[in-house]
C-alpha cells in the first residue's frame, strides 16, 4: 500500500510538471499573440555576442517606438554562426535578419539572401557586400586591426608624451621598446595566441599588403608565388620577431591568456598589444588608464602600409528572401536596417550603446570608445587596408594554429614557415569568388 | 495483426518510434551525406560517390590525431579503472565515513565537462604555475604550454573526472561478492591482497567488463573538455579525433568529409568496444 502511495505521488508529481510546461507554452503563445496584435514580428540573429545586452534593449524601445516585434537571438559561442543559420534553414524557420561575417555572406547568398540594392542606406557606404550583381551584406560596422597602445603607460616611463606616428618604422618602434625596458618595463609586449589572431588577424596583412592580394593568394595556391622571399612577408616577419622578443609570456606564448593580456594592457603594466578595436569589450572590463588607442604596425617598408591599419566593415547582415519569412516581416526587416542608418536613435544605438564605428558616411560618431575613436580617424582620412575575404576556410587553423603558433613559441623558424604555409597551400581548397 | 507483434507495439512502439527518430534516421542520413560535398550551409548537396572516405584517408591530420586519441585513451583508461578500483576497495573497507567519501569522489561528474575544463585550465595555467615558480623561485611554464604536457593534461582531467563515476560501478562490484566466500577464505588462511586477487576481482569481472566499455567509448569521443581545456593547443598537438572532426565539418566547411571521419571513428570506436565486450563477457565468474 505504501508502495502504491508513493507511486501515486510520482505520478501526480510529473503530471504536475507537465502541465507546468504546457502553462509555460501557453504564456509564449500568448505573448506571440500580443505582437501579432501591433504588427509584424521580425527575429535577429546576433554574433557580436559582446553586444546582446544593447541589442536586448533596443529591441524593446524599438517595439515601443514602431510596433514591431522584435526577437533577438545570441549567437552560441560553441559552435559556428554558420552551422547554426543552416540549422535554422533546415528547420525552415531562419532567422529574418541574420549576422554574419564577410565569409558567410559569400557562401549564404545565393540560396537565402534578400536583394538590398536600392535601398535608401545603400548610397552611403562602399562597404556591402555583392554577389552576383546582388547587394546581399549590410555592414553592421567598421573594425580594423593594428598594434593598440597604453600612451600613459610608455609615457609614465619615458617621461615623454607619445606620439604615434612617430613609431612608424620598425627601427623607431625597437629603439622605444629598448627605452621601456630600460625605464623599468622589462616586457612591454602582448601577443595574443589565439588560432584567429595568429590565422585570421596578423598573418593574412602579408597577403592583404601586397599590390594585388588576390593575385598574390592566387599565385600561393598554383605554387608560383616564393613566400620565403617575398618582401612583404619578411617585413611583416621582422615586426613579428621583434614582438615575440619583448613578449611578455616569452617561454609559454602559445599559452597566453586573452583575458590577462588585455588586462596587462588595461592597467599598464605592458605598452603594446596586437589586436583591433573589438579588444575594447575586454579591456574595458578591467580598471584602464585614459590614453588608449590603435595604430598602424610598425614596418621597415616604403610602400605606405605602415601608415595604413587594415579593415572594413565587419559583421555583415543579410534579410532573408525564402518564403518562410512573409512580405511584411521582410519589409519591417528592411525598415529596421534603414533605422539603423537613416534615424537618430538607430545611431545612438550604433555609436553610443554599442561603441561601435559606423560604417556609414552620414552617422555622426564622436561618442566612441579610444580605439575605435582611432579606427573611425584612419578610415576617415581612407587609411585602411581593406580586409581579404577569400582566404581558404581552414586558413585560420592551419596557419594560425599549427604553424604560427609554433613560430610565436620559437620552435620554428622564418624559412620553416614559409614552408609549411606554402605546403598548405598546394593542398587548400580556394573559395570561388 | 498478431498477439506478439500488438505485444511488441503496446509495451516497446514508443520507443522504438523515438529511437528511430534520434538514432536510426539520424544515422542514416549522416551516412547518406558522407557521399555528398555539403558544405553544412548551403541547399545543395551535391553526390561525389566515396570521394569524402578518399579524403578522409588521405587526411594525415585525422590519423595524427586518431593516434593520439589511441595513446591518451590508453593510459586514461588503465588509470581511471585502477584508480577508480583503489578508492572503490577503500570505501568498501568500513572506514569511518565512506559514504561520505563516496559522494564526494563522485561529485566531480556532476560537473559539466566545459566548465571543469576552463576551472583546471586556470589551476595549471595559474595555481600550479605560481606554486612551482614559488618553490623553484624561477619562472615555471604551465604544463599546458608543452606538447605532451597538454595531453599529460588532458589525461589527468580525465581520470579525475571518470574515476568517481567507475568507482560507484566497482562499489557494487564489490558489495556483490558474497562475504561468505571472503570469509572461506580468510579462514583457509587468505591474506587480504590474496583475497582481492583471486576471490574480489574474478568475482566482480561484470564490473570490469562494463567500466572499461564506458571508459573507453567515453575517451575515444571525448570533446567538450579537450575544447575547453586546450582547444588543440598548443600548435594543435593536442586535438583529439573528435575535436579534429568538428572542424573539419564545421569550421573548414568540409561537412562530407568530417562526416565520413566521425564514421571511420563510430566503427573504430565499435570495433573495440565489442571486441572487448565479447573477451570480457567470456571470462565472467559464476560465484
Amino acid at each position: 500500500m505504501k508502495k502504491k502511495l508513493v507511486s501515486l505521488a510520482m505520478v501526480a508529481a510529473m503530471s504536475a510538471s507537465l502541465v507546468a510546461c504546457g502553462g509555460s507554452d501557453g504564456g509564449a503563445a500568448s505573448s506571440g499573440e500580443k505582437a501579432e496584435s501591433t504588427g509584424v514580428s521580425i527575429t535577429i540573429l546576433n554574433s557580436k555576442t559582446e553586444i546582446q545586452t544593447q541589442f536586448e534593449e533596443m529591441a524593446e524601445e524599438y517595439e515601443a517606438a514602431k510596433g514591431v516585434h522584435v526577437e533577438v537571438y545570441n549567437a552560441d559561442t560553441d559552435t559556428t554562426v554558420a552551422s547554426q543559420v543552416a540549422t535554422k534553414y533546415a528547420s525552415n524557420d531562419p532567422y529574418t535578419i541574420t549576422m554574419v561575417d564577410a565569409k558567410d555572406i559569400y557562401s549564404l547568398a545565393d540560396d537565402y539572401a534578400y536583394d538590398l540594392s536600392g535601398q535608401d542606406w545603400a548610397s552611403h557606404t562602399t562597404l556591402g557586400i555583392t554577389v552576383n550583381n546582388k547587394l546581399a551584406g549590410f555592414p553592421f560596422c567598421v573594425e580594423a586591426r593594428g598594434i593598440i597602445y597604453n600612451a600613459d603607460a610608455i609615457e609614465k616611463v619615458t617621461g615623454e608624451a607619445f606620439d604615434p606616428s612617430s613609431v612608424a618604422t620598425l627601427d623607431d618602434f625597437q629603439a622605444l621598446l629598448d627605452k621601456l625596458v630600460a625605464g623599468g618595463m622589462e616586457q612591454p609586449v602582448g601577443i595574443l595566441s589565439e588560432y584567429w589572431s595568429l590565422g585570421a588577424h596578423w598573418f593574412p596583412m602579408v597577403y592583404e599588403e601586397q599590390a594585388d592580394p588576390d593575385a598574390y593568394v592566387n599565385g600561393l595556391l598554383a605554387g608560383t608565388e616564393d613566400l620565403a622571399g617575398n618582401q612583404k612577408y619578411n617585413e611583416l616577419m621582422d615586426t613579428f620577431e621583434t614582438l615575440v622578443k619583448y613578449n611578455y609570456a616569452k617561454g609559454s606564448a602559445s599559452n597566453a591568456d586573452r583575458e590577462e593580456t588585455s588586462m596587462k594592457l588595461a592597467q599598464g603594466d605592458i605598452a603594446f598589444m596586437f589586436g583591433g578595436n573589438w579588444d575594447w569589450s575586454v579591456i574595458n572590463q578591467y580598471d584602464y588608464t585614459e590614453h588608449l588607442g590603435m595604430m598602424p604596425v610598425p614596418q621597415n617598408t616604403t610602400d605606405g602600409s605602415n601608415g595604413k591599419l587594415v579593415g572594413g566593415g565587419s559583421k555583415y547582415i543579410f534579410v532573408d528572401s525564402s518564403d518562410a519569412t512573409s512580405e511584411e516581416q521582410r519589409q519591417a526587416a528592411l525598415d529596421f536596417l534603414n533605422w539603423l542608418v537613416n534615424d537618430a536613435e538607430g545611431n545612438t544605438f550604433l555609436t553610443e550603446k554599442c561603441a561601435l564605428v559606423p560604417a556609414f558616411d552620414n552617422i555622426d560618431a564622436s561618442a566612441l570608445d579610444p580605439l575605435s575613436l582611432s579606427v573611425k580617424n584612419y578610415a576617415d582620412a581612407n587609411n585602411l587596408i581593406p580586409n581579404y575575404n577569400y582566404l581558404p576556410d581552414d586558413h585560420m587553423t592551419v596557419v594560425g594554429q599549427e604553424i604560427m603558433q609554433k613560430y610565436l613559441d620559437e620552435a620554428i623558424d622564418r624559412a620553416e614557415v614559409a614552408k609549411e604555409v606554402t605546403d598548405y597551400f598546394k593542398t587548400a581548397t580556394p573559395i570561388a569568388h | 495483426m498478431s498477439y506478439k507483434l500488438k505485444q511488441y507495439l503496446l509495451f516497446a512502439g514508443v520507443s522504438t518510434v523515438i529511437f528511430a527518430c534520434v538514432v536510426i534516421i539520424p544515422f542514416i542520413y549522416g551516412l547518406y551525406l558522407t557521399f555528398t560535398s555539403w558544405d553544412g550551409v548551403s541547399r545543395s548537396k551535391p553526390f561525389v560517390g566515396i570521394t569524402n572516405y578518399v579524403n578522409a584517408f588521405a587526411d594525415a591530420g585525422y590519423w595524427t590525431s586518431l593516434g593520439r586519441t589511441f595513446i591518451y585513451s590508453a593510459i586514461a583508461v588503465i588509470l581511471v579503472n585502477a584508480v577508480a578500483f583503489i578508492i572503490a576497495y577503500m570505501v568498501t573497507s568500513g572506514i569511518k565515513g565512506q559514504n561520505f567519501f563516496r559522494a564526494g569522489f563522485f561529485v566531480p561528474n556532476l560537473i559539466g565537462g566545459i566548465v571543469l575544463g576552463y576551472v583546471w585550465k586556470f589551476v595549471f595555467n595559474k595555481a600550479l604555475v605560481s606554486l612551482a615558480g614559488s618553490i623553484s623561485s624561477g619562472q615555471a611554464k604551465s604544463l599546458l604550454a608543452t606538447e605532451t604536457g597538454a595531453i599529460a593534461a588532458l589525461i589527468i582531467v580525465s581520470v579525475w573526472q571518470y574515476a568517481g563515476y567507475m568507482m560507484l560501478i566497482y562499489v557494487a562490484g564489490f558489495m556483490s561478492v558474497s562475504e561468505d566466500v571472503i570469509e572461506a577464505a580468510k579462514i583457509d588462511g587468505c591474506t587480504g591482497t590474496q583475497s582481492i586477487i583471486h576471490i574480489s576481482i574474478p568475482l566482480m569481472t561484470a564490473s570490469f567488463v562494463q567500466c572499461l566499455f564506458l571508459t573507453i567509448t567515453r575517451c575515444f569521443m571525448v570533446y567538450d573538455v579537450n575544447l575547453s581545456l586546450t582547444n588543440g593547443d598548443p600548435y594543435g598537438s593536442s586535438a583529439l579525433a573528435a575535436m579534429h572532426v568538428y572542424n573539419q565539418a564545421f569550421v573548414n566547411k568540409n561537412y562530407g568529409t568530417g562526416q565520413a571521419e566521425a564514421l571511420i571513428l563510430f566503427v573504430i570506436c565499435a570495433i573495440i568496444g565489442g571486441i572487448q565486450v565479447y573477451v570480457g563477457k567470456k571470462g565472467e565468474v559464476q560465484a
